[in-house]
């Protein structure tokens, strides 16, 4: 975390500590009692110990750069009918495929870091296509293998911690990610078992700028490496739910660079 | 392989095979219904598919999960409800929505309130009361508006966005003749556009939001509208 936005996060706890004593200003006027224990409450954690914490619960940040590859697959659902199969692969540096099945066709979605691709039936496209600008940026953050709180000074992002709600029940940090990109991510990191519980993000689709919701859960490891194996995908204020539940993780399988290249 | 597929390219009139890959990726899982030098057509289990055999990479012959399908449908009697529920999560693990949906119906005739066949075909409980997806948003108070359930607020905003936009339309075809022609041609244009969006929200009307877990089509698709 640099020196300004760890100043910026005391003057925020500060702020945060004096506007909880408010209410309790006639009993702050009271003496205070000899021996009663202090009630200041625990200092605010810097975003470097959020995401230190974050890190070591995904399973240590060695573990996190032996990552070379990572494969995924699982089972999509939209609701009554709408069923599908998943596979994510993802390779470093920059490399990602996304495969997507329904009824027995699949479409791929790939990049290879430099350009984006498709081979999408289901749009009824047998040849390849070059994805759209707006995909191939999305593709080009979803291609980062360790997620975007890892490493996040050296990927040139900016993270700053903007408060705590609670997620689902639970109190999570809520910390602000402007990505190198000029992209901005808002993660919710738990506060107790310190993992990813959930990611916010604007998008444009179909022309109207939409709040997008990821909540994930169900975290068990492989190969030491903690990984959700539920994601739920919602627009903010929708009732309709994209549930992604991820069968297999392999990590560092093989997986070729033609895999991610454009298609001759 | 290559050698293969090409001698199957050869090799007229129905055959039974598993997955046809296409050139550059993506394939097509199901039966071969119809192959020629030129075309290819592939029953996917949601009605057939055809395409140039152009586009063929490569024709791996394979048991085709839509044979095991019918082959275990074919066992169970109407009231074997286990047995149903059973092969509806088989087709879904393997991806065959239409026939995984058909077995959940099948374990509804036999019961009725059975909550996993519910909730797969979409219903949801609400005091008690099984209601189908549409009409549980409706309790929730959302209402549809151009393919999108939105809250009455949204709508309204939205209606009174759509009212504005018209009155400005209107007062601009006012203005002159010369305006009201490029109004009413622009209107024109407004319905058409307003026509093809419907088009596309008739498609569309499930959007898809990846999240940060992967990216794709941002529509649910229907394999039964790719052209044939």
């Amino acid at each position: 975390m640099s020196p300004r936005s760890g100043s910026s996060h005391r003057r925020l706890a500060a702020a945060v500590l004096v506007a909880a004593l408010l209410p309790a200003a006639g009993a702050l006027a009271a003496p205070p009692t000899p021996g009663a224990p202090s009630t200041r409450p625990a200092p605010s954690p810097t975003v470097d110990e959020i995401v230190g914490r974050y890190v070591v619960a995904r399973g240590g940040i060695q573990k996190l750069r032996a990552l070379r590859t990572l494969r995924q697959e699982g089972r999509v659902s939209a609701g009554a009918g709408r069923n599908g199969l998943v596979t994510r692969e993802i390779k470093r540096p920059g490399k990602i495929r996304f495969e997507f099945t329904v009824q027995g066709v699949t479409s791929v979605f790939a990049s290879d870091g430099q350009h984006g691709w498709k081979v999408s039936p289901l749009e009824g496209e047998t040849g390849p296509q070059p994805l759209p600008d707006e995909v191939l940026i999305d593709a080009r953050e979803q291609a980062d293998i360790d997620g975007p709180l890892v490493d996040w000074k050296s990927k040139g992002s900016q993270v700053e911690l903007v408060g705590r709600e609670a997620v689902d029940g639970h109190d999570a940090f809520k910390l602000k990610l402007t990505l190198k990109s000029g992209g901005v991510l808002t993660a919710y990191v738990d506060v107790k078992s310190a993992s990813l519980v959930r990611t916010e993000a604007t998008r444009q689709i179909r022309g109207k700028q939409v709040r997008i919701e990821t909540t994930f859960g169900d975290y068990r490891r492989t190969e030491g490496i903690l990984f959700p194996h539920l994601v739920e995908v919602r627009a903010a204020g929708r009732p309709q739910l994209l549930r992604v539940v991820v069968d297999k993780v392999e990590v560092n399988p093989p997986l070729s660079d033609a895999r991610f290249a454009p298609p001759a | 392989m290559r050698k293969l597929a090409l001698l199957l390219f050869l090799v007229p009139g129905p055959l039974l095979a598993d997955v046809v890959y296409l050139k550059g990726g993506g394939k097509f899982t199901g039966r071969i219904v119809e192959q020629t030098a030129e075309r290819i057509v592939i029953d996917i289990g949601d009605g057939t598919i055809g395409f140039s055999m152009e586009r063929v990479e490569e024709i791996v012959k394979g048991p085709s999960p839509l044979d095991e399908y019918d082959a275990r449908a074919s066992k169970l009697g109407p009231q074997d409800v286990n047995g149903w529920r059973s092969l509806a999560q088989w087709a879904s693990m393997k991806g065959l929505s239409v026939q995984s949906r058909a077995a959940y119906q099948k374990v509804l005739a036999a019961a009725p309130d059975d909550p996993e066949a519910r909730e797969a075909l979409g219903f949801v409980r609400v005091n008690g009361a099984w209601l189908t997806e549409e009409e549980s948003y409706r309790a929730r108070g959302f209402v549809k508006y151009e393919g999108e359930w939105l809250t009455p607020a949204e709508v309204q905003l939205a209606q009174s966005n759509a009212a504005m936009e018209q009155a400005r339309s209107e007062a601009e075809k006012r203005a002159s003749d010369a305006q009201y022609a490029a109004s009413m041609a622009r209107q024109q244009k407004q319905e058409d556009e307003k026509r093809a969006r419907e088009e596309a929200d008739r498609m569309r009307n499930n959007p898809v939001y990846w999240g940060g877990w992967g990216y794709g089509v941002t529509y649910w698709p229907n394999p039964a509208g790719v052209p044939r």
